[in-house]
């Protein structure tokens, strides 16, 4: 039996697609956080940790009835990461994060014009007035990307009280006006 | 509205459905307290979280999950019960959670034997383990009372948990196990000998 979200958003950009996680890209999911590409994120962790973090992004969607979209280039289906709005519970403001799993299509520029577009959905279609990113300090172009879309360090915003999140970055994003 | 085709399982008193963003404050308050450390808790309010919108997530990616269980008339959530096979499962379990004000009235084995009876029917399954911690005796006995049986062969999870494993399809279609499960439950919703006042000496 096939189980999928229904009732989800598409966002079409230049090059991609931004699309609601589904069940066959767990397996993408997974073998991204079992690499050390994912240790700015909580990896690298055990296929089942990494198992039921993906179950918890497609959860997220039913709780929040929003969440983190899969970005897949226009024409394929293939998952290349997740981008998107992003609030579990513990988060002290809602972020919009990222995380490319595909290491072929790193340079292309593609986590940005998927958050941008990830942005401009919750700031029109949900409504946020503010949203955040929580980087690593390490993760210098996880940093480069939130500077080149406008946000700027918030070091008064309270991390989430997690282990291992001591000396998180806060980065604010610029408001819908400012944008506008 | 976001949402999965969860199917909904109905029994005589229970309603099986698919968790709901409402349903959530339930789950957190057994998932963070002492109740749950049988089940890898107590968790903290951000693990909680995330494995409620896992067990939402476990349908996407498996096809069967983890029903809320509700009551058929006030809708009150008494519980989780279903099929669970995150990875690093060796094989399908039939799992279940009671909130602990809705315990000793039937409704785990009620919703536990709904669930098996539509896994085995309707998803084909063949058979099913519970993995139970060995000092969960309230989960032991219920796998007991379902048939399960202590399989000392089959592999565990970490080393740390008991297998139970379930009659199949056969053994439950008709058989002596099977009508003993469905008077057990009967018996819950419409006890046949209820005591005639007080014993006094």
């Amino acid at each position: 039996m096939t189980v999928t979200l229904a009732n989800t958003p598409v966002i079409e950009t230049e090059r991609l697609i931004l699309r609601a996680p589904k069940g066959s890209d767990a397996e993408a999911s997974v073998a991204f956080f079992g690499t050390d590409r994912s240790r700015y994120m909580g990896g690298p962790q055990t296929r089942a940790q990494a198992w039921r973090s993906f179950a918890g992004v497609i959860g997220h969607w039913v709780v929040r009835g929003w969440g983190l979209f899969v970005v897949c280039e226009k024409g394929s289906d293939t998952p290349l990461g997740a981008v998107g709005p992003w609030m579990p519970e513990g988060w002290t403001d809602r972020e919009i994060g990222w995380s490319m799993w595909d290491p072929s299509v790193e340079g292309k520029g593609y986590a940005f014009e998927a958050a941008q577009a990830a942005r401009a959905y919750a700031y029109g279609t949900l409504g946020w007035t503010t949203a955040i990113s929580y980087i690593d300090p390490e993760n210098a172009r996880s940093i480069a990307l939130a500077k080149r879309m406008g946000c700027t360090l918030d070091d008064d915003l309270p991390l989430p009280d997690l282990p291992d999140w001591d000396g998180t970055l806060v980065f604010r994003h610029p408001g819908p006006d400012a944008l506008a | 509205m976001t949402e999965l085709a969860i199917p909904v399982l109905e029994t005589e008193r229970l309603i099986l459905r698919g968790p709901e963003p409402e349903d959530y404050p339930d789950f957190k308050a057994t998932f963070t307290s002492y109740r749950a450390r049988f089940m890898g808790g107590p968790l903290n309010a951000y693990e909680s979280w995330m494995l409620y919108a896992a067990e939402i997530g476990h349908w996407a990616i498996r096809g069967f999950g983890m029903w809320m269980i509700r009551d058929r008339v006030t809708d009150q959530t008494y519980g989780m019960a279903g099929g669970w096979k995150p990875a690093k499962w060796p094989e399908a379990e039939i799992a279940w959670v009671i909130w602990p004000g809705a315990e000793g009235r039937g409704i785990a084995l009620e919703a536990t034997n709904a669930a098996r009876r539509y896994f085995y029917r309707e998803c084909g399954w063949e058979g099913a383990v519970s993995y139970i911690d060995p000092k969960n005796l309230a989960s032991i006995r219920l796998a007991e009372r379902l048939g399960a049986k202590l399989d000392k062969a089959a592999a565990g999870i970490d080393g740390s948990d008991a297998v139970y494993r379930h009659p199949g399809p056969a053994a439950l279609d008709g058989t002596q196990l099977a009508h003993g499960i469905e008077m057990e439950i009967r018996h819950y919703a419409d006890p046949l000998f209820r005591p005639k006042g007080w014993a006094l000496d």
